[in-house]
């Protein structure tokens, strides 16, 4: 998988690339408008994360080169404008999803996947841990092969944690997947507390280890135990 | 009071003034002449008398015949003085004769010795024709300069009006001027000189707000991008800081609070740049948004949370309250107070959503409240319990309700907080 990251803030851009490559995703950056294009040029991607504001040009106009050159490769912009009209436009001209800057690299990360299933598999492939199978095109998780029935919040809970395996996830970042930007509650963690508890249950009730760590004053990780 | 309408009442108060002046000095002199023409006929009659009483020593009334003409009564006091006298013009009214008329008359009254004795001789000169012609005359003036007054009225009405039409015509324009908008003021050059440069001059302070309104808005942009891209920077460094694997559990623990901190810059962060966003009118297309579905929608979308704090939401009655609003400040507004009710909630409690055509109301149950209500919605205004939050949350919902036209009001009676919205009345929201 060929992921290109177009990011002018070479920090962050360093910091995205380390989290794709640790997934083991072979990945390039381009800081300047420039150079991004003339990747898309030279190379396919399958996945592309572009800034909208870059130095010497403007994200869109590389998506809508993207978008001729090659149809199938999948889109995700980063941006620090939270605006609607640019959500919009960037879903309109063939994005196919919108962070809004600052994100959780976590959760960069686990829109990256869903895209790339969608892209390559149309959603029709299983996502597998050790004894866990998710098949998301139904959104049914089987442990040993029996069926265990997840609720909605449980069902993206195990997704996510599949997407970022052996990856400390913050409880904000873990919130924010499950209810959006604006969970802005007190009860937030302690709700993310109750659902990681009651899939913790339900996975061990049917049978699997224990993968869930909890790692003090920052979240969890799903890791083998 | 319009300009115009201003401007000719004073005209018109003016002009009357001067027209009734004009009309009383008028009607004067031509009385006065008129008078002068008759005292000096009577003094020269006077001398006619004086000069035939002189040689004829006698008088007879025989040669005027008519009509009290000359009235002579003796008098008995004998004085001389009497004679000197220049005699004196007094203003009368005798009856006539034949159609029981009073007319008026201008009488000279002065004192002749005829045969030794004195005689009060008065000579009179009826002013009916005189008084005609003051009548015709006075009503001839008053006709032609009443025409001249409405006609120069009018003609004023008329030619202010087409003269200041370019005035208006701005005005309009001005008015119709949007500072959001792309579109650039554009006044029209009229010939009149004042009117000329006042557009020049709107002109050039509109193009100039436009820029300034132009260079805030990037500003707010740039701003909101400078900030959040270094802010971005430290929490993917610190996410990636976290997964490392040799940290001690205290290292952990500050990494956790830098994170959180962050966080919460960022947040803030973005409220701030929100607020500034709606004052300075950013947030286009305004639509009608029936507010009470949307209410239900996020109550609906929260149902986790509502569980989780085995919160009950009551729905009364639920007749559409629509509003104008952009539909992301309505998402906003909408989470906002949903939040502010969950949050501010105890375990247990209840969430009662009402609404009508004219309001709309979210009440929670709750602990009391501790800081100051009026100051609920001022920013960074935050009870004590909740340091989770920013404090922005509800001061963001009453700049939304500032700035399109609704009212937001916070009421508590027995635990229970109660947010009531209503719309502003346009003649309110038009000042």
């Amino acid at each position: 998988m060929k992921v290109l990251v177009v990011e002018d803030e070479k920090g962050l851009a360093e910091s995205i690339t380390d989290y794709m490559v640790k997934e083991g995703y072979i990945c390039e950056t381009a800081t300047t408008f420039q150079e991004a294009d003339e990747k898309i040029y030279l190379y396919t991607y399958d996945c592309v994360i572009v800034d909208l504001t870059l130095p010497d040009g403007n994200g869109f106009q590389l998506i809508q080169t993207l978008k001729r050159l090659v149809a199938t490769t999948g889109i995700i912009i980063i941006s620090a404008r939270n605006a609607l009209e640019d959500k919009l436009k960037g879903l309109e001209i063939g994005s196919d999803d919108y962070l809004t800057k600052p994100f959780h690299l976590s959760e960069l990360n686990a829109r990256v996947k869903s895209l790339l299933r969608r892209r390559q598999f149309g959603g029709h492939t299983e996502i597998r841990f050790e004894e866990i199978v998710v098949v998301p095109h139904t959104r049914k998780v089987y442990v040993n092969d029996q069926l265990t029935t997840l609720s909605r919040k449980e069902y993206d809970l195990l997704l996510y944690f599949l997407s970022n395996i052996d990856v400390a996830l913050t409880k904000a970042s873990i919130a924010e997947h499950l209810w959006g930007d604006n969970i802005d509650s007190a009860d937030s963690f302690d709700m993310v507390y109750s659902h990681i508890k009651n899939l913790r249950r339900k996975l061990i009730e049917k049978g699997a280890a224990d993968y869930v760590q909890s790692i003090y004053g920052i979240g969890y990780k799903f890791s083998q135990p | 009071m319009k300009l115009l309408v201003k401007t000719n009442r004073i005209y018109l108060a003016f002009s009357l003034i001067i027209y009734l002046l004009t009309a009383l000095a008028f009607y004067h002199i031509v009385r006065l002449l008129i008078y002068d023409d008759v005292e000096s006929r009577l003094q020269i009659e006077r001398r006619d008398f004086e000069t035939y009483v002189r040689i004829h020593n006698s008088w007879t009334s025989s040669p005027y015949f008519v009509e009290n003409k000359i009235d002579i009564v003796p008098v008995s006091q004998h004085t001389r003085q009497l004679t000197q006298t220049r005699g004196v013009f007094t203003d009368t009214l005798i009856r006539n004769r034949y159609d029981d008329e009073l007319i008026p008359f201008r009488q000279l009254t002065f004192y002749v010795p005829i045969q030794g004795t004195i005689h009060r001789v008065s000579i009179r000169k009826s002013l009916i024709q005189t008084y005609r012609l003051i009548e015709a005359v006075t009503f001839t003036m008053a006709t032609f300069l009443g025409l001249l007054l409405l006609g120069t009225f009018w003609f004023q009405g008329k030619l202010s009006g087409r003269l200041w039409h370019p005035f208006y015509e701005t005005l309009s324009r001005i008015r119709h001027f949007n500072l959001n908008s792309v579109t650039p003021l554009r006044l029209s050059k009229p010939e009149i000189n004042e009117f000329n440069e006042l557009n020049e001059v709107l002109q050039k302070m509109a193009d100039k707000m436009q820029h300034d309104y132009q260079s805030l808005k990037e500003f707010t942009e740039n701003a909101s991008h400078e900030m959040q891209t270094p802010l971005a920077l430290i929490n993917a460094k610190v996410e990636q800081l976290i997964q490392s694997e040799q940290l001690t559990e205290t290292q952990t623990n500050w990494i956790g609070t830098i994170y959180e901190a962050s966080r919460r810059i960022v947040r803030l962060n973005q409220g701030l740049l929100l607020l500034a966003k709606i004052e300075n009118n950013q947030f286009q297309d305004a639509q009608l948004i029936n507010l009470t579905q949307l209410f239900q929608e996020k109550l609906q979308d929260m149902d986790d949370v509502l569980s989780f704090k085995k919160l009950t939401v009551h729905y009364h009655q639920l007749t559409p309250f629509d509003v104008k609003l952009p539909l992301t400040l309505a998402d906003i507004f909408v989470t906002n107070l949903v939040n502010n009710a969950i949050k501010h909630n105890h375990s247990g409690g209840s969430i009662k959503l009402d609404s009508s055509t004219d309001y709309l109301s979210l009440s929670n149950t709750g602990g009391h409240l501790v800081s100051d209500p009026n100051r609920l919605f001022e920013r960074f205004k935050k009870e004590a319990t909740g340091t989770d939050s920013i404090g922005l949350g509800l001061s963001i919902v009453k700049q939304i309700c500032d700035s399109y036209g609704l009212k937001v009001t916070y009421k508590e009676t027995n635990g229970l907080h109660q947010f009531y919205i209503t719309r502003l009345l346009l003649t309110d929201s038009n000042n």
